[in-house]
């Protein structure tokens, strides 16, 4: 065989002639050859990707066809097609390669024409690698619509063979995504079947489970009519599967429920359910392999956003286990990956949990893990540090500004990986708010250069993070700091920035204008620096504001401005009316229409600052409030439902009264 | 499943004895009123076959297995052909075939250690050390680097075993050595144990039998009663026998 890959290595030398033989006419020297192949690939995912390299799945597949067509005349045949189907079942096994070499042979159909077999063993081999190939991200998705489709699903449900019915559980699991797909499903008489496995034998149960995981995710009619089953029965039958012996069994039932408690906590309440769900997972976590692994996902899918369900795991000592378990030997990175988002959800709302986790010897662990060789597990440090530096008390005590936890996080920065960078990014946004003490430290070790050029990045989430840390950190900071960050960023940049094409990126430039300018007269400064190149961006962004954040962002730019001296005042009022001659109304007016009371509140307060009685020129800026028709549109807001409105927009017709009528 | 419903209507039982006992402290229980009372207790010949079926099932047993089949009516919750496969894998690895034993539980089903790589990591562990056993040095470092480096790489655990393992390599005097007990019979035995309880479980099985499960519950049951009465007790669990009480 002209060899391809050269030069051959002592062990893929017999691969190629496996291979080779293959083609053989001789078919006890391609059986052979099959079985050979078979018994080196499975559970070994190395060779699996030698012989993908070396052509093997289409040859195999090619011998699958031709076995197919043959089979009905011989029995060796048979044989062939059986392990052929195999072989070609273990390359589609946790190997997207060979996922994806499987569906190009073409083998797919061939398979589905096994399960039609007379011959058990044919029919066990086709649904297995069928089951094989759907439990892959990049298996074609099953259409629920097409009603032929939809009879073959059934009849695969309906099946006395449990390998076929695991294979249209598999299905189901894979392709339903859609609550029309969901719908279709149950209209089907799909759900009925699916909670008659339940009470089926253990691999039906375990492929029931997860099909209704999918087909009840976030469907509250799906839901709704499986707890109502037969006055509760279906939903008992679940309850009781999370005290199976079969830990997988488990582990499933406690994914299935958390799913329902998703679409309503209603239809667990007061079963005492959702705390004896954390403490099984928690037990679970114990587990080895697959199960303790995805234990610890399930518990995070569980407590997300939920503060109620994550103050029921601090009383179960949730941190304590978990911490006990990230402090193990020869944590797999996907576990350690597991553990980490746990605790990261754990401690994302309650300060309790926070105060317990951070003087914990394991916290060292989760500093460590920002090291860790795999991205994953990196961007889930981030996550929990970005959870537990959410805490103002140890925000305030410097607890997070130190190198040991800083300088890995600065490091994360470059890391090639997106998300943890972003990760990185939204932890030390957080860190950076630390209370004015040690914000310089954080210049010194070069913070500030590294967060400029991120948001100068092609990525708009990475630019609109980067800013976001940067409007932190300048948060109540002294001039020092932001003569630093100003210094690196220029005032061109950020000009540029705040006209940047994306709205997050936007509210950002304009939030962290806002704090820079913000306390002393000096920082005001900036904003007039290179002919006000700062000053008009704003202006500008606020004339064509895409959303409620920019307009409220910008606003309070001009609203720190303006509380300046006249220049000031007059600069701001330069904005506010330009352009106003060829547009019918300045923006300010349709600001203070907007629905937002945010919004309303933030060019409200740019009013009330124009129009401080005590500084000069008051009464020309009233003047020209007056003409441009902005106070008439305040007297239409003096029972403004925002209370915070109403008062200011008083305070302004209070002032107009003293000096607008002179 | 009614198995189990017997079991607890006999603990109930024992619970109500106890109860009627708590006012009396450790009353005393003749022999005679005790098997009068175990009398009453009823058990279907119908469950007891079936528990003695999955017994002979779940532990391999198929020729015996069979013959009850044929004697008792009792039906196994599981083709008796898939039986004689699995022994003859668990037998392959007990003699050392291992290479054997993997082909055989792949023709069974595929899955079985394509999705369990920790059983597979020991079977393949397994198969090292039984060229070490046949001092095939050269062919066991191959293999070692071949076949078992790469699953180390996937896995910290394994890649400590395999180095353990590897250390026999080390030692002129295996059987004299630290890790000597890789090479004992009962290495072979727990290997052996743990792809008969996969292949059991692929099969939609329990992979323990129930037998003793209930054994223990009558033991725990038996400790249950001793703190409130003395009563004809079964020490050998081997022979069932009505032990009087030591008063």
């Amino acid at each position: 065989m002209p060899s391809s890959v050269s030069p051959a290595t002592s062990a893929s030398r017999p691969s190629t002639d496996l291979v080779a033989r293959l083609s053989s006419s001789d078919l006890q020297v391609q059986l052979k050859a099959l079985r050979d192949i078979k018994n080196q690939i499975i559970g070994n995912r190395t060779k699996k990707l030698t012989f993908i390299k070396l052509g093997a799945v289409p040859a195999v597949a090619s011998v699958l066809a031709d076995a197919f067509d043959a089979a009905s005349c011989c029995a060796s045949s048979s044989d062939l097609v059986v392990q052929s189907a195999a072989a070609l079942g273990s390359f589609a096994c946790g190997v997207d390669a060979g996922v994806r070499a499987v569906i190009d042979a073409g083998a797919l159909p061939y398979f589905v024409r096994l399960l039609s077999s007379s011959d058990e063993k044919v029919v066990d081999s086709g649904a297995r690698s069928l089951k094989m190939i759907y439990q892959s991200k990049l298996a074609p998705k099953y259409d629920f619509s097409e009603k032929v489709n939809m009879d073959f699903l059934l009849s695969l449900l309906n099946s006395e063979n449990e390998n076929v019915n695991g294979l249209g559980a598999g299905i189901i699991t894979h392709s339903c995504e859609t609550s029309a797909e969901q719908k279709v499903l149950c209209d089907n008489g799909v759900l009925l079947k699916l909670i008659d496995f339940l009470e089926g034998s253990i691999s039906q149960r375990d492929a029931s489970l997860e099909s209704l995981a999918s087909v009840m995710k976030d469907n509250t009619e799906v839901t709704s009519k499986f707890v109502e089953y037969e006055g509760g029965r279906a939903l008992n039958l679940l309850v009781k599967l999370t005290s199976e012996r079969s830990t997988r069994t488990r582990l499933l039932a406690c994914a299935c429920l958390i799913i329902i408690r998703n679409v309503s906590p209603g239809y667990l309440k007061g079963k005492g359910i959702e705390t004896k769900l954390i403490c099984y997972l928690l037990e679970l976590l114990e587990e080895p392999g697959q199960v303790g692994d995805e234990a610890s996902f399930t518990l995070s899918s569980f407590i997300e956003d939920k503060e109620d369900l994550q103050k029921l795991a601090f009383d179960a000592n949730a941190i304590d286990l978990l911490c006990t378990h990230l402090q193990k030997d020869l944590l797999q990175p996907q576990r350690l990956e597991g553990i980490l988002l746990a605790l990261a959800h754990i401690c994302s709302r309650l300060e309790v949990c926070r105060a317990k986790l951070l003087p914990m010897q394991a916290f060292d662990s989760v500093n460590d893990a920002l090291r860790h060789d795999c991205a994953d597990v990196r961007a889930a440090a981030c996550m929990c540090m970005r959870s537990v530096s959410r805490s103002v008390q140890n925000l305030s005590a410097g607890f997070f500004m130190n190198e040991k936890i800083v300088l890995p996080l600065l490091q994360l920065l470059h890391d090639p990986t997106l998300s943890v960078q972003l990760a990185a990014l939204r932890a030390i946004s957080n860190i950076v708010v630390d209370f004015r003490t040690r914000k310089s430290s954080f210049v010194r070790w070069g913070g500030v250069k590294q967060l400029v050029q991120l948001s100068m990045s092609m990525n708009p989430s990475i630019r609109s993070n980067s800013l976001w840390a940067l409007k932190n950190l300048t948060f109540d900071a002294d001039n020092k700091c932001k003569e630093g960050v100003y210094g690196e960023l220029t005032a061109s940049s950020l000009a540029s920035l705040i006209g940047d094409p994306e709205p997050p990126v936007q509210e950002q430039a304009l939030a962290l204008v806002r704090n820079l300018i913000d306390g002393s007269l000096d920082s005001v400064q900036y904003v007039f620096a290179e002919d006000s190149i700062v000053l008009d961006a704003v202006g500008r962004q606020l004339q064509r504001a895409s959303t409620a954040e920019v307009g409220m962002q910008g606003m309070y730019v001009l609203c720190n401005v303006a509380s300046g001296g006249e220049v000031h005042k007059d600069a701001v009022m330069d904005q506010l009316l330009r352009d106003t001659k060829n547009s019918s109304s300045p923006f300010i007016t349709q600001f203070l229409q907007s629905n937002d009371s945010r919004l309303r509140t933030a060019s409200v307060w740019v009013v009330v600052n124009l129009t401080t009685p005590s500084c000069r020129g008051v009464s020309s800026r009233i003047g020209k409030l007056r003409n441009a028709g902005i106070i008439s549109q305040l007297k239409n807001m003096v029972n403004d439902p925002c209370l915070d409105v109403k008062l200011r927009v008083r305070t302004i017709l209070g002032q107009y009264m003293t000096f607008g009528d002179s | 499943m009614s198995l189990f419903w017997i079991v607890i209507r006999q603990l109930a039982e024992i619970e109500a004895m106890t109860d009627l006992l708590q006012a009396m402290s450790k009353k005393v229980i003749t022999r005679e009123e005790w098997e009068k009372k175990l009398n009453d207790v009823k058990i279907r010949k119908e469950d007891m076959n079936k528990l003695v079926m999955n017994f002979l099932v779940t532990e391999g047993y198929v020729e015996a297995a069979e013959k009850f089949r044929m004697e008792s009516g009792t039906e196994p919750d599981i083709d008796l052909a898939t039986i004689t496969d699995r022994m003859a894998v668990k037998k392959a690895v007990q003699c050392g075939n291992v290479e054997d034993a993997i082909e055989k539980v792949n023709d069974l089903n595929p899955e079985i250690l394509d999705t369990n790589p920790q059983l597979f990591f020991h079977l393949q562990q397994q198969r090292l050390i039984e060229l070490i056993r046949n001092g095939k040095v050269e062919e066991a470092l191959e293999f070692a680097q071949e076949e078992l480096a790469p699953r180390g790489e996937e896995n910290q655990s394994f890649l400590e075993e395999l180095e353990r393992t590897v250390a026999l390599l080390a030692f002129e005097d295996v059987s004299n050595c630290p890790v000597g007990e890789l090479l004992d019979m009962s290495q072979r035995l727990k290997t052996a144990s743990e792809v008969n309880a996969a292949i059991l479980t692929s099969q939609s099985h329990e992979k323990d039998p129930k037998l003793p499960s209930l054994l223990k519950m009558l033991i725990w049951a038996q400790n249950q009663l001793d703190k409130k009465a003395a009563y004809p007790r079964i020490n050998d669990l081997s022979t069932a026998k009505l032990e009087d009480p030591s008063v």
